[in-house]
């Protein structure tokens, strides 16, 4: 190796080492300083990637359609397809509607955001939202569907913002069971094979008396990211481990189709 | 000089592209990762200096992308990945003469092995920080799918890339490193 590629080499490790040493302060503005650089790449391949859904969507239906081709009329398909692209604006609509209401009902100041992006890493569970700070979001707020809780924010830059979901292992969320005095921490799981993988409900007592179907809501503990009364799912299994108990609870958010948010920027 | 301007460029729009892909079902929820097959390419292709240039560039971008700060707490540090593409790329310049005598299916080992060895880094390292460890079938298929499908496509890189001039007229190709 030449004497100049080693000095070229050393100074490759010497800048690694520079970023190594900066704050997780710091880090976190450089990230959000990358996802203002990359707003129009990231907005840009987010319309394509709904429009790519859209014409997917077409597609299933005009697949289910041709099976019906083998049973109905001529006629009937083409009322069929009528119906089915009235329904689809109707669900939309209704949708929407909810979300609405939702945020009208809510006790909460909510922002709606739509999901940008999912993250393509294989170890974490996150998303990008478009909405950042210019728009009142900060770092460390929930962020929820009508369903239930989503998660939190992380990074926030001016106009996208990092969402680590509930499905996490990092994202720790004090809970309680309803109607018990049940309370543990909720975290998602390290490596999950689906979108919308099932939770965990840790440091239970181990011989709680919690049937499948209960409800799972954030505990709201003073001083937490998250207040008290979101729900997050249901029980779906106990078992009493050594010293406590453990729940496998099912989101109530449907991780595997979330499209709108809410960012909830504090009460009304 | 024209493959290096369209390696930087194409790592970043990679990366971009990267998010809007949904994982893969039949790999077990795994991802599809290209940014190693692309640096590979570099790797083998550029001289020394400018390989040094890519693997800083691809690692700062990638730590950006992918850095994961919960509170105070971050999991890999930004400049991770730099470190890991700078001595990646230095392990594969030996390996240059080969590949220039078209022998493709080195960048396609390379790209496979780079992805499995950064997978691995990264869940070993989010190990440690969470304090404790396990491996299952779905740990299995999240480290072997995506290198399995960088080692596939290594070969769909490599062909774009020679499709593109290696120079712009007049200007003379980068040596490798040499002893």
């Amino acid at each position: 190796m030449k004497k100049l590629h080693l000095i070229l080499l050393g100074a490759a490790v010497l800048i690694a080492v520079v970023f190594l040493s900066f704050s997780s302060e710091r880090m976190r503005s450089w990230q959000s300083g990358y996802l203002r650089v990359s707003s129009p790449a990231l907005q840009a391949g987010s319309a394509i990637s709904g429009q790519v859904a859209k014409l997917q969507k077409g597609l299933k239906t005009l697949d289910q359609l041709e099976e019906e081709n083998a049973v109905l009329t001529a006629q009937n398909n083409e009322l069929r397809a009528a119906s089915q692209l009235s329904s689809d604006l109707a669900s939309e609509n209704q949708r929407l509607r909810s979300a609405l209401d939702y945020r009208e009902r809510s006790a909460f100041k909510l922002l709606p955001a739509q999901i940008m992006s999912r993250d393509a890493s294989s170890w974490w569970n996150t998303v990008k939202i478009n909405r950042g700070f210019a728009q009142g979001v900060d770092a460390a707020q929930p962020v929820l569907t009508a369903d239930g809780l989503v998660g939190r924010t992380t990074t926030v830059s001016k106009d996208i913002s990092i969402i680590l979901l509930l499905t996490d292992e990092n994202c720790q969320v004090a809970a309680r069971v309803e109607g018990t005095n049940e309370q543990g921490i909720l975290s998602g799981q390290r490596v999950t094979g689906n979108a919308s993988p099932e939770l965990v409900l840790n440091f239970l007592n181990r011989d709680a008396n919690l049937q499948p179907g209960m409800k799972v809501f954030t505990a709201g503990v003073s001083g937490a990211v998250f207040p008290a009364g979101i729900l997050l799912g249901v029980i779906k299994e106990f078992r009493a481990r050594e010293l406590d108990g453990q729940a496998i609870v099912e989101p109530a958010a449907d991780f595997a189709r979330l499209e709108d948010v809410f960012v909830v920027l504090g009460s009304k | 000089m024209i493959r290096g301007i369209a390696l930087f460029a194409s790592i970043y729009l990679v990366l971009v592209a990267q998010e809007f892909i949904p994982p893969l079902p039949f790999l077990g929820g795994a991802h599809l990762i290209l940014v190693p097959v692309l640096f590979c390419y570099g790797a083998l292709w550029l001289s020394f200096p400018v390989m040094l240039g890519l693997a800083l560039f691809t690692g700062l971008l990638s730590d950006l992308a992918f850095l994961h700060v919960v509170g105070d707490r971050v999991e890999i540090g930004l400049g991770w990945s730099m470190l890991f593409y700078v001595l990646l790329g230095t392990a594969l310049q030996p390996l240059q003469p080969l590949f220039r005598e078209g022998r493709w299916e080195v960048h396609c080992l390379a790209a496979g092995a780079a992805t499995l060895s950064l997978l691995l880094l990264q869940y070993i390292m989010v190990c440690l920080r969470r304090g404790s460890f396990f491996f299952d079938w779905t740990v299995f298929w999240h480290l072997a799918g995506p290198s399995v499908l960088a080692l596939l496509l290594a070969p769909v890189v490599y062909l774009f890339f020679s499709l593109l001039p290696a120079s712009a007229p007049g200007r003379r190709r980068g040596g490798g490193l040499t002893r």
